[in-house]
């Protein structure tokens, strides 16, 4: 990736281990998350904020059970999907395991497996999202309930935020996708551990998001 | 000498294609050098479009009752003259200096990620013309520049140029947080042997920091933003409180971001003038070690005092007093670069080049906002002087009078590296001391009409207001400031021709960019040198002179060589720098396009036609990401260094 | 030789685990989503209080397994930590900093 670390040969440094004697793809990738982690602060803090504004005055007029998902559809759906992306977590991390020692059949399966964990995650956000809209929680700020008009952002909040953890874990399964195929193609290429130690560090902060989401989102 | 860098320069690829100026070498370009210039160069066209803007206005308030320019023109104008200085100018002409001269400074062959890079100069780019195109498709953005809600609501603010500025600066966003991670790893990764921390140059530690709060402030900017554009778009009303929703919320949002921002843009200044001092003063900096941590110190404050710009929202005392305090304390920091820099120069050797006058004119303009900016600080005060043209005062003190004095200073410094010849200085001083005077004739009076009341972003007022000749004055001191960067231009273009030509070292300066010829050669250097202190180019040049305690020449000098032998210059063909590629290039113009079609997915423009025109914009757009992605895997495998370890 | 270099890199900053290791961990964190989801069940019984202390003691254990043993940042570069760590913390108070402020309390904020 970097063209200068050819420059360290004379120096009689190991290539690819810059001046810190870390992989440059990894720190860069960390800072990254570090980066991301504010973002997704930021979405739930929103959320919470809104939503604790809002919630007494949904409950003194009966409206909570009806805007808030956890009290209307419980919590099964998210456990399962909480379920699905530890689980890939752990797959990833034999994934992971797997190249070191260079098992490659072992290492394509739980990738694979990745793959599907992750996609049936955010399979199951999507029919989450449509049964909630069914349900009548909308991207929107107001509600006609029993002829009187309630304000509430509990739906603009948590499609936003939730939306855009599903997007980072479908750009994720992309770049699952993408590693899978490239070390298929490129088999016996020496960087390939690292390419799949790239992923496996987005994945699991993916997975960590929702770690807190879940928590402070849905538990709460 | 003069023979190796001729031979040196053969190797480079922009004289291998022969003929008229070499397009692909520039825009498959994947050296820091020449993306560093287009960042400069398409900084400086910012620069020009946002001055004629601010003139447009300053004609319009040069008299009272004035019907040059409408409100509306008015309102688009501030907005975009704003975001233009702050987002398409300061920030990127800092990191344009910083592409070019940081790697330098650590004896590197590139950036860490130099496609990466790539990417970034053509995000900043598709960002810069989307928010432009704006102007063309029915009205710019007119919220100003921190885009307060709810004026930027839909109802309010119905054009689309709210939604250009959302997804604009989305893209220079991404811009610059895709250049800041390069930044981070650069600098922490790619250092030379025997550059350590605490041997990086004060520019290089600077642009550290900031690339830090860089990845750190623009996160809740994005979120705001992103928020904004669904109110817009899809009626959310975050920030409506018509209909439920927060306005406040959006200025928290925008000054936890807004704040740090004004660190991005002075802090790699505070860096610039850090080099140029001590070279023009013949001392060390003064106080190395307090310069880098109060850097480090202030890119920490600078986090817990967003809140000072909303005093007038009414915040309540107690968060009023800790925002207040926060704020007073980072003036401390502040103080002691101020201070650091003047011991640097004091009993130094000074010349007073060009470059070493701006940059005094940087610390003594700065000083001016410094202090007007503690006066705001304290809420009583702010209150009286908030939305004045006080705040305009400070605000240009500290961005003109600090910012871009320094940038200057930095121009007239690095220009001989980058392009082989020396600016004018006869007229480079000339220009100096009129855009000194005519600086402070127009933004001095702004102190004075501000504390006696005349508001911010009014479009007209009254005569007999008592502010009719402080205006006339700041409108002329205007013309008199374009005239000077007219001269610059003139500076640059004839010099770029005439101009003296520079040698490696034009300065006699201390760090690794002036151990190589002028401009260098793609790959920097021939030999990654060896650093034994903060100055291994002054050890090199004057073994016997005393150092700083623990850095100063030591028994094992730095090894930096200025002279190598044909046979050396023959070696660098062997030196494998990464190929062109046009896949950041592709990348960006695709994202640039998703986004121009998000911009009126849900417009009713002209009904239905509109959103399948949007659509089929988005789908290209991916489209075009989808090929650079693959493009892109590809081209990184012929680099790989991995891989060449096995030709 | 390129293997060789990054393989003893890893060596040194990873401590290496055993595949069984990794199950361990994530039946731990199975574990945990377990109990948290059943203190949610019998929160009304346990008091709100108590269930929101045991439910962020567990959640911090939760995440914190994730960060150490599946990104292993335990026992990585320090330099991997410094820049998680620093905008942890940076969060942290922005989300306490966001909230106090909106809590609208008298005299802290409105
Ligand atoms: C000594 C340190 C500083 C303090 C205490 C300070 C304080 C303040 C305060 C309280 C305001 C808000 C005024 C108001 O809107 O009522 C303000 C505005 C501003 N400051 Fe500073 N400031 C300092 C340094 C700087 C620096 C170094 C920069 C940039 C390089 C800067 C750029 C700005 C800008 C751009 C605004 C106006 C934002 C706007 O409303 O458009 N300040 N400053
Ligand atoms: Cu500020």
């Amino acid at each position: 990736m970097s063209a200068t670390s050819h420059a360290h040969d004379e120096a009689g440094q190991a290539p690819l281990v810059g001046s810190l004697g870390v992989d440059s793809r990894k720190l860069g990738l960390w800072a990254f998350i570090g980066s991301e982690t504010l973002f997704f602060t930021a979405l739930i803090t929103t959320h919470l904020i809104f939503y604790a504004r809002t919630k007494a005055d949904l409950a003194a007029k009966g409206m909570l059970e009806h805007m808030d998902p956890k009290l209307y559809l419980g919590i099964d759906l998210t456990t399962i999907l909480a379920a699905i992306l530890l689980a890939s977590s752990l797959t990833m991390v034999l994934a992971l395991a797997a190249t070191k020692s260079k098992e490659w059949p072992k290492f394509r399966f739980w990738l694979l497996a990745t793959i599907v964990l992750g996609s049936a995650f955010v399979l199951g956000q999507v029919y989450e999202f449509t049964h909630l809209y069914h349900e009548g929680l909308k991207l929107a700020p107001q509600y006609v309930y029993e002829g009187e008009t309630v304000k509430s952002l509990f739906g603009v909040t948590f499609f936003v935020m939730t939306g855009f953890h599903g997007l980072h874990v479908t750009l994720g399964v992309v770049w699952l996708i993408a590693v899978y195929f490239k070390v298929r193609r490129f088999a016996a290429s020496p960087e390939n551990p690292m390419d799949v130690e790239l992923v496996g560090l987005y994945w699991h902060f993916v997975d960590l998001v929702w770690v807190a989401i879940f928590t402070l989102v849905y538990l709460i | 000498m003069a023979i190796a860098e001729q031979k040196l320069t053969s190797v480079s690829p922009a004289t291998a294609s022969s003929g008229s100026f070499p397009w692909r070498t520039w825009l498959a370009t994947v050296d820091h050098k020449k993306i560093g210039i287009i960042y400069i160069v398409s900084a400086f066209v910012f620069f020009l479009l946002g001055g004629i803007e601010a003139m447009l206005m300053r004609v319009q308030l040069g008299t009272p009752n004035n019907t040059f320019l409408s409100a509306d023109v008015y309102n688009q104008l501030f907005t975009m003259h704003a975001t233009t200085m702050i987002f398409l100018m300061v920030m990127p002409m800092n990191v344009g200096i910083g592409n070019y001269v940081v790697p330098l400074m650590i004896g590197a062959r590139d950036m860490a990620f130099p496609r990466l890079n790539a990417l970034s100069i053509w995000l900043f780019l598709g960002g810069g013309l989307l928010l432009y195109l704006s102007f063309l498709t029915g009205g710019a953005p007119n919220g100003g520049w921190f885009a307060y809600a709810p004026l930027t609501q839909v109802q309010y603010s119905p054009t689309a140029g709210m939604d250009y500025w959302i997804l604009g600066l989305g893209l220079t966003g991404i811009a610059s947080i895709a250049g800041a991670l390069n930044f981070i790893v650069t600098v922490l990764n790619m250092r030379a042997p025997g550059m350590s921390i605490n041997r990086m140059p004060l520019f290089v530690w600077m642009n550290l920091v900031v690339s830090f709060i860089i990845i750190f402030a623009f996160p809740t900017f994005t979120v705001g933003s992103i928020q904004l554009l669904f109110d817009r778009q899809f009626g959310a009303a975050f920030f409506n409180p018509a209909q439920g929703g927060d306005a406040v919320l959006w200025q928290h949002l925008f000054w936890f971001f807004g704040h740090p921002e004004v660190y991005i843009l002075i802090l790699p200044v505070m860096g610039m003038i850090s080099e140029i001092l001590p070279v023009f003063s013949r001392k060390p900096i003064f106080g190395y070690s307090f310069v880098a941590f109060s850097g480090v110190g202030i890119g920490f404050l600078g986090f817990i005092v967003w809140a000072h710009h909303m005093f007038g929202v009414g915040m309540g005392p107690m968060a009023n007093a800790f925002f207040a305090a926060a704020s007073m304390v980072i003036a401390i920091p502040t103080g002691v670069k101020i201070f650091n820099w003047i011991a640097t120069m004091w009993a130094g050797d000074v010349r007073l080049t060009t470059a070493m006058l701006y940059a005094i004119g940087f610390i003594s303009m700065f000083i001016i906002g410094g202090i007007s900016g503690i006066t705001l600080a304290s809420p009583p005060i702010d209150l009286q002087q908030t939305d004045t043209y006080y705040v305009v005062a400070h605000l240009h003190y500290v961005l003109f009078g600090g910012s871009i004095l320094g940038l200057f200073a930095g121009a007239f410094y690095w220009f001989p590296k980058m392009t082989g010849r020396l600016l004018n200085e006869r007229i480079g001083k000339i220009q100096f001391w009129l855009m000194m005077i005519s600086f402070n004739i127009t933004f001095f009076p702004m102190h004075i009409v501000g504390t006696e009341g005349m508001p911010r972003r009014i479009y007209t007022y009254e005569a007999g207001m008592g502010w009719d000749m402080w205006n006339f004055i700041e409108t002329i001191g205007t013309f008199l400031l374009a005239f000077s960067v007219l001269i610059f231009i003139y500076n640059v273009l004839s010099s770029l021709r005439n101009g003296e030509v520079a040698s490696n070292d034009p300065w006699d300066a201390a760090t690794l960019e002036w151990t190589i010829p002028s401009p260098p050669p793609s790959y920097n250097f021939l030999h990654i040198p060896v650093v034994n202190s903060r100055r291994p180019l002054w050890d090199a040049k004057y073994p016997h002179a005393a150092g700083d305690d623990h850095h100063g020449p030591s028994s094992a000098p730095s090894q930096v060589r200025y002279e190598y032998t044909d046979e050396e210059t023959e070696g660098a063909k062997d030196i494998h720098m990464p190929s062109l590629t046009f896949s950041p290039m592709i990348f960006s113009g695709g994202l640039t396009v998703a986004s121009l079609g998000f911009i009126y997915i849900n417009k009713d423009i002209l009904g239905l036609p509109t959103r399948v025109a949007a659509l089929g914009f988005i789908l290209i757009g991916i489209v075009m990401v989808s090929i650079a992605i693959r493009g892109w895997i590809l081209d990184s495998r012929k680099d790989s260094p991995y891989l060449s370890q096995h030709h | 030789m390129a293997e060789h270099a990054t393989h003893d890199q890893h060596a040194e900053s990873h401590e290496s685990h055993s595949t069984r290791f990794y199950w361990m961990i994530g039946a731990i964190l199975a574990v945990i989503t377990a109990v948290e989801v059943a203190i949610f069940l019998v929160k009304d019984t346990i008091g709100h209080e108590l269930f929101l202390a045991i439910l962020f003691i567990l959640s911090i254990a939760k995440g914190a397994g994730v960060v150490m043993y599946f990104m292993h940042l335990r026992g990585d570069a320090r330099i991997f930590q410094l820049v998680f760590i620093v905008p942890f913390l940076l969060a942290v108070t922005l989300c306490l900093g966001f909230l106090t402020i909106f809590s609208h309390h008298v005299g802290i904020a409105g």
